[in-house]
């Protein structure tokens, strides 16, 4: 495996779950077994109920594209993300609620235009480390 | 005598984390924060979404974008481990004037278990900077860093939901500029070569290449020609980064009776945020300025129709757009045609950044200060440049104004609104 060069997340106790699962190649995600919602960021606590009742479910890793943008400025963009401008990073409402941050694959940065908010996206893992895999989307 | 604010407001409840100590297992400081907070609303019955006030020594908007909370009032103030005790202070201050219900005043410090996380989850004012921190290890791997880098996903949504383009926002920008011509003290005032040479340009410092060389008048093929920063925000888009520094006195009426400047009242005066990392921003489109200006127009019994000029945060051009949608000066969606129509330029009906806004004026980082210096010489007419409206030392004839600045990733805002003394 090629050294991979951009910031990897460091899992925390609260978050481990889904790190576990993305080493299988599984969208983890919390919900409130109270309230039944899903939430992203991984909390102790609901932010929606505020219950402490928080389980873990395999989500289908299935999302439509919300917002996104071209990263064109090398200055701007964390370490190790500067040899990769243009870059298009995309917020995606996941199938089962809430919302991530991501990098999208398999776009064209130099076409904006031909990127669709809206449209469906499918989740992937590319392994950064041993223990942390990272996830990114692709259009479908 | 007991003063005004005497029992005013009482501590109902007190509680501690599950975890203190030396605990077997590390939690990190924001969850040693939520274990507290948990249990004194368990205690006390009064539910966490009942809360509207929020005091910690700098985890404030995190705490509350971690429950999902809106909070009317956000203190962070964190001069040591007295803060707490001021905390307290603030809370009875701002229930005793009506602007708070409930205070939520907490802590959270792994100050053992650090030792073993290598200073992981010890968390940090502001944030950001923490690997455990929840935002920050759900988003770093994505390689977002400078504010524009958040910013532009703001634009393409409001582009996506309103089919406004990237030329509406250029003429915030041109318009700025436009104001910012009149302003001597703006670095944008004029061309480079134009008159007096700013030291930048003279090469005093830098090497001369660092300098504003593109000031004086720009159009919206100039904004949408300048280099593409973070889709769609190009360079124009884009405040300055500069020095600046302002100070602003507050006193209650009869002292401002002994100052040889004129007051101007603060008529009304709110806050919010929606969110701390824009992970957690739920509506791409919408600030918490609706909220904070919704506050600050109710406690002034006045509203956007009052209002006769406006200083609005411009940290890019879809800061100010989106803004003035939220102070209710624009439809939803319309925002940038308050500056498209001219609405907002010199000798417009509701002028906007006379001083040439972050864009074109001075940005330092936080702008929020020079909002506040600019409203004051506006309002008080004691702005010594142009005077524009007719009025000597005023670019217009305005007698109010909202002032809002916005902070983080579209995540703070404070609104005022200052009328000029009768």
């Amino acid at each position: 495996m090629a050294e991979y060069t951009k910031p990897i997340p460091s899992p925390d106790p609260v978050s481990q779950p889904f790190w576990d699962g993305a080493k299988e190649g599984k969208l983890m995600l919390p919900r409130c077994s109270d309230c039944n919602r899903v939430h992203w960021y991984p909390r102790v606590i609901c932010p929606f109920c505020h219950s402490m009742n928080i389980e873990w479910v395999e989500a289908t890793g299935k999302g439509t594209i919300h917002t996104f943008a071209v990263q064109h400025n090398k200055g701007l963009v964390a370490r190790g993300w500067g040899d990769e401008v243009p870059y298009v990073s995309a917020y995606i409402d996941l199938a089962e609620g809430d919302r991530m941050l991501t990098v999208l694959k398999g776009v064209d940065p130099n076409d904006p235009e031909s990127i669709e908010i809206g449209g469906a996206v499918q989740i992937e893992f590319e392994e950064a480390s041993e223990d942390v895999h990272i996830p990114f989307w692709r259009p479908v | 005598m007991p003063g005004e604010a005497s029992k005013a407001a009482a501590i109902v409840g007190a509680a501690e984390a599950n975890d203190i100590g030396y605990p077997q297992t590390p939690k990190s400081s924001l969850t040693l924060h939520i274990e507290a907070i948990k249990n004194v609303t368990d205690m006390t019955g009064i539910p966490i979404s009942a809360i509207d006030g929020i005091f910690s020594a700098g985890w404030s908007p995190q705490v509350a974008e971690y429950l999902g909370l809106h909070p009317k009032y956000i203190d962070t103030t964190a001069v040591g481990g007295c803060s707490f005790e001021m905390h307290v202070h603030h809370a009875l201050a701002a229930i005793h004037a009506g602007v708070i219900d409930v205070a939520l005043v907490t802590h959270g410090e792994m100050g053992f278990s650090q030792r073993f996380t290598g200073g992981k989850g010890t968390g940090r004012p502001f944030g950001g900077g923490d690997p455990w921190d929840p935002g920050t290890q759900h988003t770093s791997a994505y390689g977002l860093g400078g504010a524009p880098t958040a910013y532009s996903h703001a634009l393409n949504r409001h582009m996506s939901r309103y089919g406004t383009t990237q030329e509406d926002f250029a003429e915030i920008a041109v318009v700025t500029r436009e104001w910012a011509t009149l302003n001597p003290r703006a670095v944008m005032y004029r061309k480079a070569g134009e008159g007096d040479l700013a030291p930048l340009e003279k090469g005093e410092w830098g090497g001369g290449k660092r300098g504003h060389t593109f000031g004086g008048p720009i159009t919206v093929d100039t904004v949408m020609n300048s280099r593409p920063i973070s889709w769609p925000i190009k360079l124009l888009d884009v405040c300055l980064v500069t020095d600046h520094g302002g100070a602003v006195l507050i006193t209650g009426p009869e002292l401002a009776k002994t100052s040889k400047t004129p007051p101007v009242w603060i008529a009304g005066a709110g806050e919010n945020m929606s969110h701390w990392n824009m992970l957690e921003m739920g509506d791409f489109t919408a600030t918490s300025a609706g909220r904070s200006a919704a506050a600050a127009y109710k406690m002034a019994g006045m509203g956007p129709e009052d209002m006769e000029m406006a200083m609005i945060y411009d940290s890019f051009t879809v800061t100010a757009g989106i803004t003035a949608e939220m102070l209710g000066l624009a439809p939803a969606g319309e925002g940038p045609s308050l500056w498209k129509d001219r609405h907002a330029a010199p000798g417009g009906r509701l002028p906007i950044n006379t001083n040439g806004g972050g864009l074109s004026f001075n940005h330092s980082g936080m702008y929020g200060m020079q909002l506040l210096v600019e409203a004051y010489r506006q309002l008080s007419g004691t702005a010594e440049d142009g005077g524009f409206s007719g009025d000597p030392g005023k670019q217009t004839s305005a007698r109010s104004c909202v002032v809002n600045g916005t902070g983080g990733s579209l995540s703070t805002t404070g609104t005022l609104v200052l009328v000029s003394d009768d």
